[in-house]
Formats: C-alpha cells, structure tokens, sequence
C-alpha cells in the first residue's frame, strides 16, 4: 500500500506542476491590474510607481521564479484588493466550500443509495421508472436554474428559506445544498441502480435468498457493499466537481468559499489569490483522489490485490 | 469466501462514515456562527452588491470602500450637499480663500477620534500628508488631485492653511474626499480599518461574511438613529431584491427594475451618464460626417422608454443636472435616421471608407440591459451603411480601451462609457473626458482644450456661464461623443425604513440619514 501511495503522489505531482504554472500564465493573459486597482486619472508615474511596487515589471520568467520560490517557502504573496495574504484568504474560504461539498455528499449518497436501491429491487417497475426519470432530469439541469428559481419559489414566494447567507442558522443550508445535491443525486442514484440490479440478479445473491435471508437483509448486506465500489469512484468524481464547481452556488448565495473567492479573484485581477486558491484546490483533489483509491481498494478486494504492498 | 476479510463496519465507514467525519472535522464554524441580525432592537441591515476590497479611508474614492466608510466611519472638512451641490461645514467649520494659492479652514472644537485621540490641525495636516502627498498611491490621490501636491501648514490647534503650486478655485471641494484618519494610522503603509471621526466605528468584520458598525458613543454630532448596522454582499441583483421583500435585509442597492423589489424599489437619479465616445483617430470615425450620423442615429427616447424604464432621461452632455457647470438649455440630438443615412453617403462619395470594420465595444454588467441597448445601437448603425461589430468585454479589458495608453493598431471602435461626476463640478468631467490628451479622451482640439482651461480657473457664475458654453461647442466643433442619457439607480427599503436617497447615494451612503419609521 505504501508503494501504491508513493507511486499515485510521485504521478499526481506532475499534474499538480502544470496546474501551478498554467494558472500563472493564464492569470497573466486576463490583463493589466493596474487598470483597475488605480483610478482612471492615475498618472503615468503613479501607474509606474503601481507596477514596480508590485513586481509587474519584472519579466515574466522572474516573476514566476519569484513566485515558484514563495510556494516553496509557503509564502503565496499578497491579495492586491485587500492587502491580505493570499494563503490566509484562500486557507479562510476554503472550510466553508467543504462543508458545503461534503454535506451535499452525504446527502446524494444516502439519497442515492435508498432510491436507487429501491429503484433496483422492482427493475421496470413504476417506482423505477419514475426514479429512472427524474434522476436523469436531475442530472442534467444546471444549477443556477435550480437556484433562482428555489430562491423565488422557497424565499419569496413562501417564505420559508432565507434567500442566501451562511450565518442565518440551518435554514440558510437549505437552498444551497438542495441547489447543489440534485446533480450528484440524479447520477449517483443512477450508478447505485445498475449496480444493485446486477449485484441483486449474482448468484451469491440468489444462494443468500436460497438460504433464507430476507429482502433488507438481502440488500443491505449482499448487495450494497458490491454495488458500493462503483458508486465510491462516481462519487469521487462528483465530489471533485463540487469542490470545484460550487462558485455559482457560492456566488449566488453569497457563500463565502473557494469558488466565490476565486471568481473575485478573476474578476479582481488578483493574482495572487486566485493562485493560491487554485493550488489549494488542486492539492485537496489529489488528496480526495488518493482517498478514493484507498476507499476504493478496502472496498474490493481484487482491486486490493493487483496493488503490491 | 463471500466475506471480505475485512470488517463489515470499516466497509461502510469507507463510505458514508469519511463523510461524516469530514463533515464535523472540517469545523462547523460557518454553521455554528452566532448572526447578530441586528434587526429589532436597533439595528439596521444593509445587502450591497460587493465586499469592501478594505476600509482605508484614503481609497475612499473607490464606490465600494466609499459607500461604507464615508460620512459613517469617517469624516471629511466640507461635504457637499448631493442636491443643491453647495459645500457644508462638516470637521470644518468655515473656510476662505487667503490668498491665490492659499485656503484656509477653521477646525470644529472637542472632535476626537474613536481611538481617543483629538481632531486637530496637526491631524488634518497628517490625514492629507498621508493621502495627497505620500507614495501609498492613495485611490483619492489621482482621482482629486492627480500629480498635484499640497502644501499644509498648522496655523493654530484649529486653524489649517493648505496651498496649491497654482490657484485652485475648487480647492475645498477637493478636499471634500479626504477623509479625516486618526495621527495613530500607519503614514507608511495603507490600513484595512480606518479610526476615523464619525457617527459609526467598526464593531467586527468577518472577511467574506459580513461587516458590522456600531454607533461612536464620543460622536461630537447627534447620536444615529441606529446603534448596530450590519452590512452583507450578495452578487445577484434578484437575490438583493428577495432579500428585502423577505424581511432579511432593510436596504439593498444597486438593483436593476426587473431585479423584482416591486414595491419596495426606490428609485434616484445618480449622476450617472451614459455616452459612446467614438476613438476619432481612425477612418471613417475621424470624418466628422460619420460621427454626426452616429448622433442622429441613435433614438434615446426609445432607449429610456423601452429598456430603461423611463428611469432615465436623454443626454445632451457628460454631466446631469445638479452638478456646477451643467447647462440646463441642453441640446440633445434629434433622431433622424435619414439624415444620418445622407450623410454617411455623402462621405462615402468623398472616398471615406466607410465599410471599415467599426467595433462597438460594452462592458459587461454596466448597466441594466446594457447588451440591449448595444444590440439596438449596432442594428441602427448597420441600417445607415456603417460596419460595425459588437464586443462586450469584462471591465478590466474594456479599461484598457477606456484610459491612455490606448491599445495601438486596434481599428476603429465606439465604446460605450457610465461617468459619475460625484465631485460636483464640471471641472472633474472636462478634464479626464474632454481635453484632447485627458486620460479617457480620445481627441480633441486645441481650442477646445484653452476654453477649458479658461473655464476651469474662473469662479462663481463666471465659472458656471463659462462651463455651460462648452458643451454646445462639443457637440458642433469636436463631436467626440454620442451622449445618450442621463441614468437613475433603484435601492429597495423596507417599510420600516425612513431613508431618501440622493444622487450621491451610491458613492455615500450616510447612515445617519436614515431612521426606523415611527
């Protein structure tokens, strides 16, 4: 397993490399700072005096040097809107877009694995269908759609919800995770279906029932744990998608995480922040994968067995 | 052989359990953070649509720092009366003109900061230090004073001389923008909090979540209304809205009228005006003809009526009514399509290439249905023979095309420009827009930039009757834009709330104006 561990981080540092590099210069290409953090009436000399204090006006090589050294050294510069230190910005926003990430996930997964355990003990048959339907509607909606329209319907029109926020209690969980939850659900009911149905149709299965073992007993027992591997991987990769993608969710609910922050950034020009954003971001989706791998290999044993300890 | 070796336990725990855990290890302090809404008891809850990038009192001139800080947390000499534009004592209690290049002000008594240090001449002196004359590269530095220098000399405990290289008519005025800080702040380095004068101080910023004021108990004023104002940002103009109409939020600002506040929307004129300024460096937009027929062709009455809701009225010059130098005889161009037609092919028939790609560049999120009016814009302009192309772009690129250094070799293009004159004087707008090397200029002629300079060192009427003369002079000798209209802002306010807002609501949003209704 420590061969495997070692093998997967030396593999995902490559990534992780061109992922710190790539988000340098893309950064760069998006334009000048200077343009917006000086007044349109700056002078020459002050946007000199700007660029210079900034490092700007280096070329582009050194700063980047400049820059891979401070990773090094843990140091990530400066936020240019508020003075701030990058890493301590991106480190503040982070836990509340993985609270928000893993609450959905445990959300969709006991969701998914219900429904579509329910779904797969009576294949074809109306529940199915039904669940079949609408976790493929789910699936393939976008989610500001969801949002605003949850945001109309549940805090204006009826007024139960808060419209956005964090701080405003559980209430202000609601609409975001829902907002959230209804991709990762609509897929990962799909994946626990046609898992449960080939796990539920395998001999093992048949001899449990032969034996007799009942319904639940026969699901949640037999059934669900080989079901289980597949699902693990899609979850993974939705859960990577959440941690990633939740700036519009963020954005629109005034949630202050990873996405919100780094659409600021962007939007800023700041490039510090949105680079430390996106290592941070990067490093917690190579850890979550080696996680995956790790569940993945406890799960199913002939996975386990090709990994050499 | 069905059992995997290991324990049925840690098999689920690989799954939901790692959730879980991550869930309560990853801290529940978002979850578990105590909202003081402030709402009830004395409290006052505010929705903008952005965080303050900081609260340093010399970027004041930035709308998001300034809306927050200025006249709440902290103070300038003078204000300026949003509606009537006269200069009203505020940490000063009268000022004059001691000679050419001197004014001086006499400083209110018994003013101390939050920190408790006291409101002096030494301190006004080392507040405009530090803005004006340091290299922290102050927002309000080249937004006021551009390159020039002030020079301050303490008189006395209250009185304050400051003096110009040359005489400047508009010097208090300026000074309007300086917002007084505590001898305590950093003269070296730019602060995040400022300690400042006001009626407010802050009580606790949570980055990211919300920002909360509390009332000064040592304010020299009268107490605010309000002991507690919490302040939130949400990006989306219809969640600003809902949050209103829910009862979550007193004040939300910066709406759009489809943004749904119904009843609760406001709406004020904001000094705002909209224009393309046509880049008159490049054929066909340096032919006169072409930059009339771009005038004539534009219907700003159906633009104000259909996509601005009649919020708005058109524009026959940079600046709105309210504003010293306004010219209330203003000439807005007629529309008439055919005429704008004739004239494109007359300058087609003198060689004129008009079938030049001209691109018409809009700023994403500018306005309200800013893509619209572009769409509508560029259709007319196709009508009368012009090629023109639409490019929206996100607001640092559209600067680069905005402020000189111009992008070189770039073809002709038209851009669609919002100027706020929140100073109050023409002064602010003629320089930056109309001289013929101003930094959002893009040409002009040198005639037209002596009678701005004349204008702009006169005072009184004569600076008033002076300014008034330029802007019909723009729109026949230099025709550098297309005005289209003078704008209006919408804020939602609860019923609970007595506020009104005036046309420097977006840039000062004064917390003591406001109160709850009896």
């Amino acid at each position: 397993m420590t061969g495997f561990l070692r093998r997967r981080a030396f593999t995902s540092l490559l990534p992780l490399i061109a992922v710190l590099l790539g988000v340098f210069f893309l950064a760069r290409l998006t334009g000048d700072p200077a343009n917006l953090y000086l007044p349109v009436s700056a002078t020459p000399e002050q946007r000199q005096q700007f660029i210079e204090r900034n490092g700007l006006d280096d070329p582009v090589w050194a700063q980047m040097w400049d820059y891979l050294g401070g990773v090094l050294r843990l140091d990530f510069g400066e936020s240019l809107r508020t003075g701030e230190s990058a890493a301590t910005m991106a480190l503040r926003a982070f836990p509340a877009t993985l609270q928000l990430a893993f609450s959905t996930m445990l959300i969709a997964v006991v969701g998914a694995v219900v429904i579509g355990s329910w779904a797969a003990y009576r294949p074809n048959s109306l529940a199915d269908r039904i669940s079949g339907f609408l976790s493929m509607t789910a699936a393939s909606v976008p989610d500001f759609w969801f949002a605003v329209i949850g945001v109309w319907v549940f805090a204006v029109g009826l007024g139960w919800l808060p419209t956005s926020g964090v701080t405003g209690g559980m209430a202000s969980w609601v609409l975001p995770v829902a907002t959230l939850v209804i991709r990762p659900l609509g897929v990962l009911t799909q994946v626990v279906r046609g898992a449960m149905v080939s796990a539920l149709s395998a001999p093992y299965v048949r001899l449990a029932r032969s034996k007799g073992a009942g319904d639940l007993r026969v699901v949640t027992h037999h059934s669900l744990r080989n079901a289980a591997a597949p699902a693990l991987t899609v979850a993974g990769d939705l859960m990577v998608g959440l941690i990633n993608g939740a700036v519009v969710v963020e954005t629109i609910f005034g949630w202050p995480g990873i996405g919100k922050l780094m659409i600021d950034s962007i939007l800023g020009r700041d490039f510090a922040v949105l680079q430390a954003c996106v290592l941070l971001t990067a490093v917690s989706i190579f850890v979550l994968n080696i996680l995956i791998d790790i569940g993945y290999a406890l799960l199913d044993a002939r996975v386990r067995e090709k990994v050499p300890a | 052989m069905l059992s995997p070796p290991f324990s049925r336990s840690r098999g689920r725990f690989g799954v939901v359990g790692v959730l879980a855990l991550a869930l309560l290890a990853s801290g529940c302090t978002v979850a578990n953070s105590e909202y003081v809404t402030g709402g009830g008891a004395g409290g006052l809850r505010i929705v903008l649509p952005q965080e303050p990038p900081t609260l340093e009192a010399c970027q004041s001139s930035l709308t998001a720092t300034g809306v927050v800080i200025r006249s709440n947390i902290t103070e300038p000499l003078v204000e300026r009366d949003a509606d009537s534009g006269e200069l009203r004592p505020k940490l000063a209690t009268a000022w004059e003109q001691t000679s050419d290049e001197t004014w001086t002000f006499t400083l209110r008594e018994g003013v101390t900061f939050t920190d408790g240090t006291p409101f002096d001449a030494a301190a006004a002196a080392f507040t405009i230090d530090r803005a004006v004359n340091s290299d922290l590269g102050c927002e309000v530095e080249g937004y006021v004073f551009g390159d020039t220098d002030l020079d301050v000399e303490v008189v006395n405990d209250t009185t304050l001389a400051v003096s110009t290289p040359e005489p400047d008519p508009i010097l208090p005025l300026r000074l309007s923008f300086v917002e007084m800080v505590s001898t305590r702040t950093s003269a070296t380095e730019k602060v995040r909090v400022p300690i400042g004068t006001g009626p407010y101080r802050v009580a606790d910023w949570q980055a990211g979540q919300r920002l909360s004021l509390e009332s000064n108990p040592s304010y020299w004023g009268d107490a605010p209304a309000y002991q507690n104002v919490n302040y939130v940002w949400r990006a989306e103009g219809s969640v600003r809205a809902a949050m209103v109409t829910n009862g979550e939020a007193d004040i939300a600002t910066s709406l759009a009228p489809e943004d749904g506040a119904g009843e609760l929307a406001v709406a004020y004129r904001n000094n705002e005006t909209t224009a393309l300024r046509m880049q008159s460096d490049e054929p066909p937009l340096d032919d006169l003809r072409i930059r009339q027929a771009v005038n004539y062709v534009i219907d700003r009455n159906t633009l104000v009526r259909s996509l601005f809701e009649n919020l708005a009225t058109p524009a026959g010059e940079l600046i709105p009514e309210g504003i010293v130098g306004y010219n209330p005889d203003e000439r807005v161009w007629p529309y008439d399509p055919s005429r704008a037609k004739q004239l494109v092919d007359d300058a087609r028939a003198d060689g004129v290439p008009v079938d030049t790609e001209i691109r018409l560049i809009g700023r994403t999120a500018q306005f309200p249905r800013i893509e619209e009016t572009i769409e509508v814009i560029q259709n007319e302009l196709e009508k009368i023979g012009l090629n023109v192309k639409i490019q929206m772009m996100d607001t640092s690129t559209q600067l680069t095309y905005q402020i000189r250094p111009f992008p070189e070799d770039t073809g002709p293009y038209l851009l669609m420009i919002m100027h706020g004159n929140q100073a109050g004087d023409a002064a602010f707008t003629l320089d930056q827009y109309m001289l013929a090397e101003g930094y959002q200029s893009s040409w002009g002629t040198a005639e037209f930039d002596s009678l701005i300079d004349a204008a702009e060192a006169l005072k009184g009427d004569d600076r008033q009757a002076a300014f008034e003369k330029l802007w019909p002079y723009e729109q026949e000798k230099v025709v550098q834009y297309a005005y289209i209209a003078h704008m209006s802002a919408i804020l939602a306010k609860s019923a609970s709330v007595s506020y009104q807002p005036d046309s420097a609501t977006g840039d000062e949003m004064r917390l003591a104006e406001m109160s709850p209704v009896s």
